[in-house]
């Protein structure tokens, strides 16, 4: 998934993804409890059907309610800078691996009996929550390369500054074109900002408003020159202006995207959470259920 | 007749002050005389609301004038006051250009003609110099300035600035926000400015941001006050008169360094180096009878000194023998030398001991003791270990030491006695120490620092000669021919050069002839060669290691470049001698060759691996080469959480000493700003109270003693050190998940004004256990802090 640096030298290898963190340890872990998990269940054959009920139900039901909580302390891990117990590369690695093997672990534990109930309920927010992790492992894959890739060698503050700078620049030149082209630039200037809270850049941000308004204008610029064919000058100079917007339009996508891949890599966390905290009270009622109503 | 004055003091900063009040005090007839239009320009020209410091705290106050930490109007007020108190006969606008004559019959003459007589002179100019003005008429108008305090004062002014340094820079970038700026540059291009600003004006000039105006000349400056704006600015331009109507003039030319008039009054400088200071006697006489010197300009930077020798200066004029202020602080040094009795004889007994130290005046050498330690090691304590990052320098004055080190892979030990010195290569090339030394019986030591020893080497000739003489011997014995006798290597050293070289320099170039093997001393360099027209990086090579013996050993013309990736130092090893050496010892001969073959190997490898080249380029670009330790991304993993930073901001008081976003990135190799510890810090040049140390790690720290002058933000070429305030209050994560509020890893509640700003930089997290935190707190690992070494030099054994 990650292209490596090209450096071949033995100091780089100690650099390394979390997916790969001490080569696959907690991929080998998240292995060997699955094949535990596995034997553990078709190993005990307790008379009647299997289910949550049995010796091994209720192994493999303490195993995934811790496992849910080591899960879960990642929030607080990640924000104990302090902390010395492992790092936070390790943690996500660990993270990652064993909430996968969740899937199967807890779908053992119940002996995937399945109803409208509170159990289930758990059992489906906790496949939520992995698959939400799923896609964000996924776009922590892919993104950063293209961020990179978008941004040449501007950083978003630099990118936007020059944006207002091609703006005034070319609101110079459409003055000198003519008054309804500066009339037009100025308009589609003055309703288009960029960034904004969270929620527009998930729902369509302004960015993308703007980089709609200066699609529309260069196109209302390429009309406008083909009515100038007689006049030489003015043609030179909207052909300037041409350029100038050309520029702004292809910056204002840059900006655009970058905000966009920004915004991917952070709002699946804002399910993730959310999510977890929903699998957290579904599993307190759960167990307080199962030791209340037996 | 005109009054003779007994003492003519000249500057009116802490050290001139604290002089004429003494002498005030005394009833003598004094004359203070000071260029500027206010007492103590230094201090008066910090910036607004600066917290001023009084270090070191150790060292009690001896003036008529007080002084105690607090802020700069604070104390600039007192002063006035205190000076008026003590009716110190004092001028301002009074600059003195020329000063002649003798003890007894000075005369020194002021800037407007007038000629003042005098008996003795007491110069206390500090090291600031002279602001340069535009030099045109109307240079002093109203609206011109040389200096500013508040970019944020000014708002839809237009505004020029004259300039092309870093001053220059910031201040147009600062001011472009919400004025219109111009700026004026002399010359057709800004290199004279950090890499970062003369990218970042470039920008601006390019985008419009800010108006430049190259190889100009500034002509006059004109009042037009019912005009708006109401001053306008000629210039002689490359293609003719041009005026530039404006509000505001913002000159920063830079001062004149005070050394040319200190010279012309007929004192002696004792190197050409820029650092460089008179020396001066016990009693801070210069070499010119009846002209003494006391305070920066004689190597004292804090204020409390500077004072200190305003008092004593006119009691030894006075003819009075008083203590110096620090007497206490050096007798409490000596204590722990056997046999103490007293300070006088303790110094004497140094200087007859350790032979480095003998061309010291006696003022020169207690500085350095006051700086140094004196140490008892216990037989077999270890002083340094191999290996680690120290940089002090060590005098035996009694007993002995012994250093160890390995030789392909056989472990040596060589024993120093009485009188010898060691630790001058980790001085000099600013890497790890190369052996371990323990003391031996009775090993008394004096422990000297990386400044105090640098302040010395540049200001004593002798002591340079000896330590450069020391240190080639060492290298060749260490680097070279460990095994050949002393007197064969004489040859060898006497044709010995040392060249230093600009970052960018060549030390030799493909193709040519052969003229030695180059010895790096400090610095770095590349190695290329030009494949398909264009220079391919092949390997770098750091201070310890040696170059140009391919085609020395071969006889055949260079077969690559060598570059100084940043400022080089290299001896030069002439080849008839070097030759001579290599048919006579097989030894060397050996290692010689082995070396050879593996250079040729490594440079095969490097040629099919072109990527890398590109890489080892760009970090060089980046100043990696002087680096020890160095934060890089990997871009391709970064998920742009921040989690580094916030790391860094918890770890760090609520101030993070990084910027993830900012810095350069190649392919997807980004380095961000944040400290590389370099081998040769820039931002320890000028710190007044010595405040950053390197620790055996290698980290490059700043302690307590910071007195928030700014100097290292300024002098650190990689942007890297902000000043500003800790929080004590770390956030509590438990409330910020229950309540909300201040979330761990983010910024401190913004502070009071008068706390004191402090520099704030990276300290690789020394003070926790675990190590870095923005490292240890990168979810996916894109994070890494690597030594450029480990990263870059192709591995070799020898
Ligand atoms: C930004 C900054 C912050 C600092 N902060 C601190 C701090 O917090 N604590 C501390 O202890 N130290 C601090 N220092 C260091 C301190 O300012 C100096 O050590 C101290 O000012 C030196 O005193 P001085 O009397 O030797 O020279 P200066 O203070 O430099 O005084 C020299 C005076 O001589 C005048 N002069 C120069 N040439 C002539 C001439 N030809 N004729 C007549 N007059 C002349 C100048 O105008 C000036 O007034 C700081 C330095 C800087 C630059
Ligand atoms: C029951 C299962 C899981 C629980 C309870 C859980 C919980 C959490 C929590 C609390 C966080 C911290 C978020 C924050 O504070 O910002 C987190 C982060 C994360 N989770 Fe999960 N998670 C689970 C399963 C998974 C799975 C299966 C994957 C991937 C396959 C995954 C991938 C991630 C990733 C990539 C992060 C982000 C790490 C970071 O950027 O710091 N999670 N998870
Ligand atoms: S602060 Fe700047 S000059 Fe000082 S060690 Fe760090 S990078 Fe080098
Ligand atoms: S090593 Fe520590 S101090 Fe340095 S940038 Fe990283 S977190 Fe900050
Ligand atoms: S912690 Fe790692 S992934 Fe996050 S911003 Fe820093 S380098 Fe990038």
């Amino acid at each position: 998934m990650r292209q490596p640096l090209p450096i071949a030298n033995p100091a780089f290898k100690r650099h390394e993804s979390f997916l790969v963190h001490q080569r696959f340890l907690y991929l080998k872990v998240s292995l060997a409890l699955c094949a535990a998990a596995l034997f553990a269940y078709f190993y005990d054959d307790p008379a009647g059907a299997r289910s949550g009920n049995s010796l091994t139900g209720y192994s493999l039901g303490v195993l995934s309610a811790l496992l849910i909580l080591q899960l879960a302390w990642m929030g607080i891990r990640k924000r104990r800078y302090r902390s010395r117990l492992g790092t936070v590369r390790g943690w996500a690695s660990a993270h990652v691996y064993l909430g996968l093997s969740l899937a199967l672990i807890a779908g053992l534990h119940c002996a995937f009996q399945f109803g409208w109930n509170v159990h289930s309920l758990a059992y489906i927010l906790l496949l939520l929550v992995i698959a939400s992790g799923v896609y964000g492992t996924v776009v922590y894959g892919g993104t950063p390369a293209q961020i990179t890739a978008n941004r040449g060698l501007l950083t978003r503050e630099a990118m936007i500054i020059e944006l207002e700078q091609l703006n005034e620049q070319s609101l110079r030149v459409a003055d000198a074109v003519n008054p309804e082209v500066h009339r037009r630039l100025l308009h589609s200037i003055s309703h288009a900002h960029i960034g904004g809270g969270l929620r527009t850049q998930v729902f369509g941000p302004e960015a993308a408003r703007f980089e709609e308004e200066a699609v529309s204008t260069v196109q209302f610029m390429a009309s406008q020159i083909a009515g100038m064919e007689h006049a030489a000058q003015k043609a030179e100079q909207a052909r300037g202006l041409m350029d100038l917007l050309a520029q702004r339009q292809d910056l204002a996508e840059r900006i655009n995207r970058d905000i966009r891949l920004h915004a991917r890599m952070q709002v699946w966390l804002y399910l993730h959470v959310p999510l977890t905290c929903a699998l957290l009270a579904a599993v307190i009622a759960h167990i307080t259920s199962v030791f209340l109503y037996r | 007749m005109e009054t003779i004055f007994k003492i003519a003091i000249v500057g009116s900063g802490p050290a001139g002050l604290s002089a004429a009040a003494r002498a005030a005090e005394l009833g003598l007839p004094h004359i203070l005389l000071e260029a500027e239009a206010h007492l103590s320009n230094t201090i008066y020209r910090y910036q607004k609301g600066k917290f001023v410091m009084a270090e070191p705290s150790v060292l009690p106050l001896r003036s008529p004038i007080s002084f105690a930490a607090g802020r700069r109007e604070q104390i600039l007020e007192t002063w006035n006051i205190e000076a008026r108190g003590h009716r110190i006969n004092h001028r301002l606008h009074a600059e003195v250009t020329a000063i002649s004559g003798g003890r007894w019959a000075f005369s020194l003459t002021l800037a407007d003609g007038e000629v003042i007589a005098a008996e003795h002179v007491v110069l206390a100019i500090g090291l600031q110099g002279n602001i340069r003005k535009l030099g045109c008429p109307g240079d002093d108008a109203e609206f011109v300035q040389y200096q500013l305090d508040d970019p944020d004062a000014y708002q839809n002014e237009q505004i020029v600035v004259v300039g092309a340094g870093d001053a220059a820079i910031e201040n147009a970038l600062a001011l472009s926000g919400h004025n219109q700026v111009t700026i004026i540059n002399r010359r057709g291009e800004f290199d004279r400015a950090k890499g970062a600003n003369n990218a970042a004006i470039l920008k601006a000039i390019e985008t419009g941001g800010v108006r430049c105006i190259y190889n100009a000349e500034v002509a006059a400056v004109e009042q037009t006050p019912r005009a708006n704006p109401p001053g306008v600015l000629a210039l002689n331009t490359a293609t003719g008169e041009a005026h530039v109507p404006c509000h505001r003039i913002i000159g920063r030319l830079g001062a004149t360094p005070p050394r040319k008039f200190v010279e012309s009054c007929g004192v002696h400088f004792p190197s050409a180096d820029p650092t460089s200071l008179p020396a001066v006697s016990a009693t801070y006489e210069s070499n010119v009878p009846g002209l003494y010197i006391i305070g920066a300009l004689a190597g004292f930077p804090l204020i409390k000194q500077a004072m200190n020798q305003g008092y004593e200066v006119v009691e030894f004029i006075e003819g009075h023998d008083v203590a110096p202020a620090d007497e206490p602080l050096l007798r409490q040094k000596f204590r722990t030398l056997p046999g103490f009795r007293d300070v006088n004889a303790a110094l004497q007994l140094i200087q007859q001991r350790v032979p480095v130290l003998a061309p010291l005046t006696l003022l020169q050498l207690r500085e350095f003791m006051l700086d140094s330690e004196i140490r008892t090691p216990a037989p077999g304590e270890v002083i340094f270990e191999r290996n680690d990052y120290t940089d002090s320098f060590y005098s035996i004055v009694d007993g002995d030491a012994e250093v160890e080190f390995e030789l392909e892979g056989q472990p040596r030990t060589v024993k120093l006695g009485a009188g010898e010195f060691f630790g001058e290569m980790s001085l000099i090339s600013g890497r790890r120490r190369s052996a371990t030394v323990r003391a031996g019986h009775g090993c008394v030591l004096v422990e000297t620092p990386r400044r105090a020893m640098n302040k010395l080497i540049h200001s004593v000739a002798a002591v340079k000669r000896v330590v450069d003489e020391a240190f080639l011997r060492r290298a060749i014995e260490s680097g070279i021919a460990p095994d050949v006798p002393h007197e064969a290597l004489a040859e060898l050293a006497a044709t010995a050069n040392l060249l230093s070289f600009k970052a960018g320099d060549v030390l030799f170039k493909e193709g040519d002839a052969s003229d030695g093997v180059y010895l790096i001393r400090r610095g770095s360099a590349t190695i290329s060669r030009t494949m398909a027209g264009r220079e391919v990086v092949l390997a770098y090579v750091t201070a310890g290691q040696s170059v140009g013996e391919m085609s020395l050993m071969s006889d055949t013309p260079r077969s690559a470049t060598v570059r100084a990736a940043v400022a080089l130092e290299a001896i030069r090893l002439a080849p008839a001698p070097f030759r001579g050496l290599l048919v006579r010892y097989p030894a060397v001969r050996g290692r010689m060759h082995e070396q050879f073959r593996q250079r040729v190997a490594q440079n095969i490898d490097a040629q099919r691996q072109s990527e890398r080249g590109g890489i080892i380029g760009f970090l060089m670009a980046q100043g990696v080469g002087e680096a020890t330790d160095v934060l890089l991304i990997d871009e391709s993993l970064c998920v742009r959480c921040d989690q580094c930073e916030k790391a860094c901001t918890d770890t760090h008081g609520g101030v993070s000493r990084l910027d993830r976003e900012a810095g350069p990135t190649y392919q997807n190799l980004h380095v961000p700003t944040s400290c590389r510890h370099c081998e040769h810090p820039h931002c320890m040049k000028d710190c007044p109270p010595d405040a950053i140390r390197r620790s055996p790690g290698g980290e490059v720290y700043i302690t307590d003693a910071c007195i928030g002058c700014g100097n290292c933000e300024r002098n650190c070429p990689y942007g890297v050190i902000h000043m500003g305030v800790e929080t004590k209050s770390q956030p509590s994560l438990w409330r910020w998940l229950v309540f909300g509020g201040r979330e761990p890893g983010t910024e401190g509640p913004k502070v009071h004004k008068d706390v004191a700003k402090k520099a704030a930089k990276c300290d690789m997290c020394k003070g926790l256990p675990g190590g870095p935190a923005c490292v240890r707190a990168c979810p996916t690992g894109a994070a890494l802090r690597v030594s450029p070494e480990s990263l870059l030099r192709a591995t070799r054994k020898a």
